[in-house]
């Protein structure tokens, strides 16, 4: 009789510690969904951020490139009035085979090799073979360079490393103002000051579009990491 | 959106340039006109003159060459062939709108912007979230 009464309340006491597994799987299944949530949550919100960031830079870099290119129109003007309309005419433009002195380098992003997202870099004066690149690029090659400087291995060597730079960088500057005047000239062998200046403020406006160019790539490629969470949460 | 297709890198690509007279002059003083054996250039100028078909023309043989990465294009000039513009998906050539003399950079008119620009709308966010 009392086995009878024990055999019941053994099973009671199995089928009960079973429910409470049931149960403690349950609540770490949903601890775990509830973390992915957050997580997915923050990932939306960092695209989110990314898209109003580049959407701003975006807008603001427009506004400056108005500004600059407002400047150069001016000048040109100023070019005009000074030398006369019909020495700053396209009628001048040059037709013979001549390529541009200044490109562009594109890229894709580094990282994900499904990425949209390209990268442009300007060239500017490089078609005698002197590539002069942004300063991004440019001022990514000094600091390979500076963690050998820093070694000092010898005096000697750290001098005629510098002297060699000074001169290299000489040289760039030198064939650079060639390119300019070889530009200029274009427009006769004299030209006005207010056109070398006009030609800078182009210079600058280039650098500008070059940089909305790349904000441009960073606001189409975070609208469509925004898009899709939309169209994932609509759907 | 656009294309899924493996973007082409450039070691040294052209800017193209459909804009009016003082600005391509301005931009070919920087260096970036380019005329080749065949004595076709990278620019097209925009006078009075100019149809409208001579600038879809241009803007569909710039956007359809591989050596050119970026074509800019007067705002303005932009509204008259909009339909092409908007159209225009491919990751490059990139089609920047810029201001001109007599017309000023209006950001409602804008590609980039005007593709976004519905994630701002209160009633699209709204339905989002339904």
């Amino acid at each position: 009789m009392e086995v009878e009464q024990e055999k019941p309340s053994l099973e009671n006491v199995q089928a009960r510690q079973q429910e409470k597994q049931r149960e403690g799987e349950v609540v770490i299944v949903e601890e775990e969904e509830e973390q992915q949530q957050q997580v997915e949550e923050g990932e939306e919100n960092a695209n989110v951020l990314q898209f109003m960031d580049s959407m701003d830079a975006y807008l603001t870099l427009i506004h400056s490139l108005s500004s600059t290119i407002r400047q150069g129109w001016l000048e040109l003007a100023s070019a005009r009035h000074s030398m006369g309309a019909s020495r700053v005419n396209t009628v001048l433009l040059d037709h013979k085979f001549h390529p541009a002195a200044t490109t562009l380098l594109v890229t894709q992003d580094e990282g994900k090799v499904d990425s949209m997202k390209q990268h442009f870099t300007l060239c500017k004066w490089a078609s005698s073979g002197n590539e002069k690149c942004s300063l991004g690029e440019a001022k990514s090659g000094q600091d390979k360079l500076h963690p050998q400087l820093r070694h000092r291995a010898s005096s000697q060597l750290y001098e005629e490393k510098t002297s060699s730079e000074y001169k290299a960088s000489h040289e760039v500057d030198d064939q650079v103002q060639k390119e300019r005047s070889k530009s200029l000239s274009v427009f006769g062998t004299l030209v006005s000051p207010k056109l070398r200046a006009a030609q800078l403020s182009f210079e600058t406006a280039l650098e500008t579009l070059v940089e909305i160019a790349n904000t441009r790539s960073a606001v189409l490629c975070a609208f469509d990491k925004v898009n899709k969470k939309l169209g994932g949460s609509k759907g | 959106m656009a294309s899924r297709a493996q973007i082409p890198t450039s070691n040294s690509a052209l800017i193209a340039m459909i804009a009016d007279e003082d600005t391509v002059v301005g931009f070919l003083l920087a260096g970036v006109g380019n005329v080749d054996l065949r004595r076709k250039t990278n620019y097209l100028i925009v006078d009075s003159k100019t149809t409208v078909k001579q600038i879809e023309d241009a803007f569909k043989e710039f956007t359809a060459r591989e050596d050119i990465a970026v074509v800019l294009i007067s705002q303005y000039v932009a509204n008259m062939i909009r339909f092409l513009v908007d159209s225009y998906n491919k990751p490059v050539p990139a089609i920047l709108e810029i201001p001109s003399k007599d017309h000023p950079y209006d950001p409602a008119h804008d590609s980039v912007l005007s593709r976004v620009k519905y994630l701002f709308s209160a009633e699209s966010v709204a339905s989002g979230r339904r």
